[in-house]
């Protein structure tokens, strides 16, 4: 009776180098190296933008514009600081840049829409939805001015602290701290206007 | 990922407790008590995951790739056609050298051209036929060169240049 030989070879998981290797391999011109780069940080890049411009295919555009300047803007990446935080100066500026274009393109339009208030009853139970507060945040959050609303993303919904903020924006940690503070009162305000439902949540503390 | 429980236990207004929020923004039945007990939360929960574009990651990196190799050949034919300062020079010593050149043989093949001639009544024949055909000529677009005779006894060509007249004189 024959016996199935099988071989036990150990496997050790692939360590994939990091982002500081991998930019001096694409600077010694391993074209393969940029791809995966980009694949690396692609769902990263793409949800700060989604999350700043707040339309799916404007940021999976400007996402692509953000790839295409940092391989044409590898060349001065300084090692010495964190990959990341380079990354993050390069899309917060693209982003910032699109929504000025359009914040100033499109505020004559919507100057009325946002005194728009919902119909529904103030004094009624709230049951948070997570799809619901996303469009509230959209909506609401086109209030804030491009920088504001870039820290407060930063901030509440990808955990930077101020500090690092300061760095990806390129100025003082009480400027972040100082915006950071405007943004939320501002966003409480625009609930109280068009969503007063949830603002009741801020009331009842 | 911890327990919705154990969520709900430790959850306090402006914690940063990386399981905490791990919970908040994965958990839809935590997400409505978190904005109760803090409502910043409610935005606090949009955050953290990933996200992927529209077609897909691979489709993105694509098209991404797509437009950094058009954007490198581009870059490589421009830099191709640029000239240094010293190649421009050069080319245009090349350039003048190359004028001159043609010049001088346009001036040779115009004294080689006369009239056929053979023994010494034809040299003569020949030194009548190069007298000056044009007495006077008149343009302000004309380049004129004359080349002075070798001799006394030489003859003096003299050439005028014209874009406005079917051929030189």
């Amino acid at each position: 009776m024959g016996a199935e030989l099988r071989l036990m070879v150990p496997t050790t998981p692939a360590i994939e180098p990091d982002d500081r290797k991998l930019v001096e391999t694409i600077r010694s011109g391993d074209p393969d190296a940029f791809e995966t780069l980009v694949r690396r940080k692609t769902q990263k890049v793409y949800a700060l933008c989604y999350r700043v411009i707040g339309n799916p295919e404007d940021a999976r555009d400007i996402s692509q514009l953000v790839f295409i300047k940092l391989w044409e803007n590898l060349g001065k990446y300084d090692s010495a600081y964190a990959f990341d935080t380079w990354l993050y100066r390069m899309v917060t500026n693209v982003a910032i840049d699109f929504m000025r274009n359009r914040q100033s393109r499109d505020n004559a339009v919507n100057s009325n829409l946002r005194l728009v208030k919902t119909s529904t009853d103030p004094e009624q139970g709230v049951i948070v939805q997570r799809k619901e507060v996303e469009s509230i945040f959209n909506d609401i959050s086109s209030a804030l001015s491009p920088k504001q609303k870039t820290i407060f993303i930063m901030r509440e919904m990808d955990d930077l602290p101020s500090a690092e903020i300061a760095k990806v924006l390129g100025c003082r940690e009480s400027t972040v701290r100082n915006h950071l503070f405007n943004a939320r009162k501002v966003m409480q305000e625009q609930l109280r206007q068009r969503y007063p439902e949830y603002a009741q949540l801020w009331r009842n503390r | 990922m911890i327990t919705c429980e154990a969520f709900r236990a430790q959850f306090s207004p402006g914690s940063e407790n990386p399981a905490l929020l791990e919970h908040l923004r994965s958990c839809d039945a935590c997400f409505s008590t978190a904005a109760e007990v803090d409502p910043d939360a409610m935005f606090r929960a949009l955050g953290g995951a990933e996200m992927i574009p529209p077609g897909g990651v691979e489709t993105f990196v694509g098209d991404v790739m797509r437009e950094v190799r058009l954007r490198s050949a581009e870059k490589s034919m421009s830099g191709a056609q640029a000239l240094s300062p010293t190649r421009k020079l050069a080319l245009a010593a090349a350039l003048v050298g190359a004028v001159m050149t043609g010049t001088l043989l346009h001036y040779q093949r115009g004294s080689v051209a006369l009239p056929p001639a053979a023994g010494p009544v034809a040299a003569k024949l020949t030194a009548a036929t190069t007298r000056p055909i044009v007495e006077t000529y008149e343009s302000e677009n004309a380049t004129i060169v004359e080349m002075p005779a070798g001799s006394e006894e030489g003859v003096a060509v003299v050439m005028v240049f014209d874009e406005s007249l079917p051929a030189d004189l």
